[in-house]
């Protein structure tokens, strides 16, 4: 069983949590104060989503905005990077990630998402993907 | 020692060494495969003869010299590299880059040599991380100082004038294709600069030692070229033309630099960019001035590893690692004491003022990931500066 049966059903777990992140007090403003668009290019399946820090806002699917950071990767790449299983240093020589953009910027951000990888797995046992959590190969 | 779960190990770069070899490069960029050829050098290795040298052995291997740039400064901005770019394609463009000279050539020399072969923007369209998908066309480096390790490694640092910030770019198609180690060039090699750039080749391999994604082939660079930079680097800062100093410290700091290309630096490197770009202090000076401090962050992260570096520098086993790992950061600071170099941030122009600013683009850094303590906060990096201060 795949994590993700299709775009569709990636967008309707992975938007609410984007939007779960925006609206949390301890991590929406710092994301928002980067002042970063940050877009995530997602394969197997195929999806994008952005961050766009100075409109406050989360959007689903392919914009007209350049982004200052992308980040491309995999689905299931995606699921391991917000359980935290996931190396960045290394998935970055393996080419897994692909990041694209001034690094220093993104650098700052990193540390504010660590603080969203138990959030993740929560959010997951909340929406009944339990098993997604450990069972991810 | 526990070994990773995982890791890879790549080395791109053919490493020739012999005094005199300078005169080779000809032959090796026409085996690196290259017709027309792009010289890159500073004002000082130009006025020593050696970008002649280089030229002339190009045109007797029958490749030609497109153009030879000496003007390269300390610290190279995208802006210059992206008008070098312009420049050389005007002349119909090159197929091969020859860089001789310090880090700083070597990086823009990597840089124009990415625009030449991909074309484009360097910020808009190649920033990033392990962005390059193909080899670019080849480059030769011929290192004039023994410290960067550049003409192995996989990185350029450049810098963002507007930011006062180092921006880095990494990819393993960045190395060059052949590197040339000739210790002649770097005789002349004044003591301050042979002491800075040693001290950045010990702190590559201090930092590969102890970096979170370090590894057993790594650490076996790393561990010589330890030994090789406490023996060698102060001979080479007292006696300059002392041939055998100048050729172990250029081997060691090629090693330094294989083994930290592969498994990435800490928070010591981390610092030092910051410090370079905001209050101008060259890298390797930078490097040693926080090195001491932030192993003492570290140590309890990494005992076992500051241990190995201890005994690497002729620390005697006492069987308790973590007396010895100590005794080791003790020698670290013995050896930079013997190279004359300052100790204090405050020597050097740092001002107290600047710290905020220097902690803060130090959590920017990419180089903060590998540390094998993690730091939390930019107050943690403000302790270490002030320490060092
Ligand atoms: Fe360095």
């Amino acid at each position: 069983m795949p994590i993700f049966n299709d775009t569709e059903h990636f967008y309707s777990v992975l938007v609410p949590f984007f939007n779960m992140l925006k609206d949390d007090p301890g991590i929406g403003p710092k994301i928002f104060s980067s002042g970063l668009v940050v877009q995530f290019i997602y394969s197997d399946p195929q999806a994008i989503i952005t961050i766009d820090c100075p409109n406050k806002v989360i959007i689903q699917g392919e914009i007209d905005l350049k982004p200052t950071v992308s980040m491309s990767m995999s689905a299931k790449t995606a699921h391991k990077f917000w359980l935290g299983k996931l190396s960045i240093v290394i998935a970055l020589t393996k080419r897994e990630v692909i990041a694209k953009g001034p690094l220093p910027a993104l650098m700052k951000l990193l540390p504010l998402i660590k603080d969203s990888y138990g959030m993740y797995a929560e959010y997951l046992k909340k929406i009944g993907m339990e098993d997604k959590i450990t069972n991810w190969d | 020692m526990a070994l990773p779960e995982y890791f890879q190990f790549q080395d791109r770069t053919k490493v020739i060494y012999g005094q005199g070899t300078l005169s080779s490069v000809g032959e090796e960029a026409k085996l690196a495969g290259g017709a027309k050829a792009l010289i890159v050098t500073d004002k000082i290795i130009s006025k020593l003869g050696y970008a002649e040298t280089v030229a002339n052995s190009l045109r007797d291997a029958g490749i030609e010299v497109v153009m030879t740039y000496d003007d390269v400064p300390q610290d190279s901005s995208a802006t210059m590299i992206q008008t070098l770019y312009e420049d050389v394609k005007k002349l119909g463009g090159a197929d091969i880059c020859v860089a001789i000279g310090g880090g700083s050539v070597l990086d823009t020399t990597k840089m124009v040599n990415l625009l030449l072969s991909e074309g484009g923007d360097l910020l808009d369209d190649h920033q990033g991380a392990y962005l390059q998908e193909k080899p670019l066309n080849p480059m030769v480096a011929i290192p004039t100082t023994a410290g960067t390790g550049s003409e192995v490694t996989f990185a350029a640092v450049i810098k963002d004038t507007e930011q006062h910030q180092k921006i880095s770019f990494i990819s393993p198609f960045f190395a060059p294709n052949t590197a040339i180690l000739d210790p002649d060039v770097t005789l002349s090699m004044p003591p301050g600069i042979t002491a800075g750039t040693g001290m950045d080749a010990l702190t590559h391999a201090i930092e590969a030692l102890h970096s979170a994604t370090s590894e057993p082939v790594s650490d076996a660079l790393a561990l010589g070229a330890i030994r090789m930079i406490n023996e060698f680097l102060p001979v080479a800062v007292k006696d300059g033309k002392n041939v055998e100093a100048r050729g172990q410290m250029l081997i060691a700091s090629t090693i330094a630099g294989i083994a930290f290309t592969n498994s990435m630096v800490g928070v010591v490197h981390a610092i030092a960019h910051s410090i370079g770009g905001i209050a101008g202090v060259p890298h390797g000076l930078a490097n040693s001035l926080m090195l001491p401090w932030c192993m003492e962050f570290n140590l309890e992260y990494c005992t076992d590893k500051y241990a190995q570096s201890a005994y690497a520098m002729g620390v005697i086993p006492t069987g308790d690692p973590a007396a010895d790992a100590e005794t080791g950061i003790a020698k670290v600071r013995e050896l930079i004491s013997k190279t004359g170099l300052p100790t204090r941030l405050r020597d050097v122009g740092v001002t107290e003022e600047q710290f905020e600013d220097i902690a803060m683009t130090t959590m920017g850094d990419g180089s903060l990931f590998t540390n094998p303590r993690t730091v939390e906060d930019h107050i943690e990096i403000i302790e270490l500066l002030k320490k060092a201060f």
